[in-house]
């Protein structure tokens, strides 16, 4: 374990080319698909859970049963789908970061959804009763359920982040981990396992989650700051 | 009404729990006769020497150099007019494939300059040479084009042991400089690669199982290139080795051929370690079972076997690590297994 921390701290320092393509196709990969997940996500979870009427309850478990999709089988849906022989074929997306972000917001949309949901369904009934009682028209009220639910936004967002960071089954079936091109943080610690390399994969490991910790920490403060 | 869902849910997990375990003890009962029974032979052996704990790896090379130990590598390009089909079995004609790019790589390859390379590689870290030059490998001396905007990536299924040694790392940053290709590696066992290829997503392949390659080419998705005279061009080779651990309780080692090594573990019943992804490497391994076995590249072939037996469904890294902390033999490519051992030298 020593070795790996002395490592990665080495790896870190020494400015290694490859380290710094995987890190930045990394973070092009997991910010932007978790910015996508959020604009698509966040809209559906707080219409879901402020929406009273007929219905709710299926499309909320329908929502759940989603959450629990298997990264493996989105990225083989997606795989079959871009392949050569597939329907999106021309699409040209198999083995790009494109294609990665595509399986990774399929998979992230409907856990920023649900997050929002549960979040917004516990609120929305009280905030809905008092702004009648304002006379405030629909509009306003959904504007007012978005406002009371800023703390549940960023943490749906942090929750979809993390994830996207972590993903390697989708990522490495869609993106095939082609080096200097869309090999990824966990899609490298793979490979470095598959060669029996485990101190370089662990080192990988702890820099993933150093990158991690500084995201999350920057967020929060930030988000501290401006809550006042 | 929440609490009596909740409680009814935790119960009905924590039943589900119990009797899995119940299922893993019944499996391990199982187990235990064949595996006391190889501790049993592994201390018998260990004793005379019992010297200082070993360090590092101990898993060892035990047998090679047999001559059913060849291990073949063979490039082929993959025809553009394939009868390719999608999921449900449909024809699909307008497949993209680099033919262009998979020319050019493959007559870099072929050429004196690849070959020569590819052969010298891994001497210089491991003091052996990983790949030797087949006889009779095709030479070509076609002109390579330099890379146009169209031909620029080439497309390259292989198997993890190529990956994994390291050669292509070393080979084609050449090739790369010298015409400006971009060479996308995607990696798997041979089955998965072939697979892959059928599918429309590699250019070429270049793999190692004689029997899978015929069946791509007798399907009609790979094509001779002008300047050779076959679809597989088998140019290098290396060898396979068996590896178990150091005190060799089935002694292997003194075996008079590989099939009578192979038929020592099971008769013995130690513990082997099979890829199981019907990758080269798992072909090459149940064709050295005893034929009485029965052993195929399907699990179902195996299931007798389980208590020495493992059908693991990995790559050759993952494979080689659990022989080595299982104490079980298991084949290897060469490469894989030298490049395994260097990596693990400084794991702690």
């Amino acid at each position: 374990m020593k070795t790996a921390f002395v490592q990665a701290l080495a790896l870190i320092t020494s400015g290694d080319r490859q380290l710094g393509i995987i890190l930045v196709t990394t973070l092009r990969m997991a910010l932007s698909s978790s910015m996508i997940a959020l604009l698509l996500g966040a809209p559906l979870g707080v219409l879901l859970g402020s929406y009273a009427g007929r219905g709710k309850r299926t499309l909320v478990v329908i929502n759940r049963t989603l959450m629990g999709l298997p990264p493996v089988v989105v990225g083989l849906v997606c795989y079959m789908l871009f392949s050569g022989v597939g329907p999106l074929r021309h699409l040209r997306l198999l083995y790009t970061v494109t294609g990665m972000v595509i399986a990774q917001v399929i998979l992230l949309v409907p856990l920023i959804a649900g997050s929002l949901e549960s979040h917004v369904s516990t609120v929305a009934p009280d905030i809905r009763e008092t702004a009648l009682g304002m006379g405030l028209s629909r509009g306003r009220i959904l504007l007012l359920i978005i406002n009371e639910s800023q703390y549940q936004l960023v943490s749906a967002y942090l929750l979809g982040l993390g994830r996207a960071f972590a993903e390697v089954g989708a990522v490495s079936m869609v993106g095939g981990a082609i080096a200097y091109k869309t090999n990824v943080m966990t899609t490298a610690i793979m490979n470095y396992t598959n060669m029996g390399a485990f101190t370089t994969a662990l080192a990988l490991g702890i820099i993933l989650l150093a990158i991690s910790l500084v995201l999350n920490a920057g967020v929060a403060l930030l988000h501290w700051r401006l809550e006042g | 009404m929440m609490k009596k869902i909740a409680v009814l849910l935790l119960s009905l997990s924590l039943l589900a729990t119990f009797l899995t375990a119940c299922a893993q003890e019944n499996g391990a009962e199982d187990q235990t006769p064949a595996n006391s029974t190889s501790e049993n032979d592994t201390a018998e052996d260990e004793t005379p020497g019992t010297e200082e704990p070993e360090e590092g790896v101990d898993l060892t090379i035990l047998y090679e150099a047999d001559d059913d130990m060849i291990n073949n590598y063979s490039l082929l390009a993959v025809n553009p007019d394939a009868p390719f089909v999608d999921a449900d079995g449909n024809a699909v004609s307008d497949v993209y494939i680099n033919t262009e790019g998979a020319a050019a790589l493959i007559n870099w390859m072929l050429s004196e300059e690849g070959e020569t390379t590819a052969t010298e590689y891994g001497y210089a870290d491991y003091g052996e040479y990983l790949f030797y030059l087949s006889e009779g490998a095709p030479v070509s001396t076609a002109e390579i084009p330099q890379a146009t905007e169209e031909t620029k990536v080439i497309r390259l299924s292989t198997t993890t042991s190529v990956n994994d040694s390291g050669l292509l790392g070393y080979l084609l940053p050449i090739f790369e400089d010298t015409y400006g290709y971009t060479v996308e590696v995607t990696s798997a066992g041979t089955g998965n690669a072939i697979a892959n290829a059928k599918s429309g997503n590699a250019d070429l392949l270049l793999v190692h199982s004689k029997s899978q390659e015929e069946e791509f080419v007798a399907g009609g998705y790979s094509y001779v290139l002008p300047s050779f005279d076959s679809e597989r061009l088998t140019f290098m080779y290396n060898y396979f080795v068996l590896c178990g651990p150091s005190a060799d309780p089935a002694g292997v080692k003194n075996a008079a051929s590989v099939r009578d090594a192979f038929a020592a573990i099971a008769e013995g019943k130690y513990p082997f370690v099979s890829r199981g992804d019907q990758s080269g490497t798992h072909t090459k391994e149940i064709s050295l079972w005893p034929e009485e076995l029965g052993i195929t590249v399907d699990a179902a072939s195996v299931e007798d076997y389980t208590d020495w037996y493992t059908y693991s469904n990995a790559g050759m890294g993952v494979c080689l690590t659990m022989a080595e902390e299982t104490g079980a033999y298991i084949l290897s490519d060469k490469a894989t297994f030298l490049t395994f051992q260097a990596n693990n030298g400084v794991m702690e």
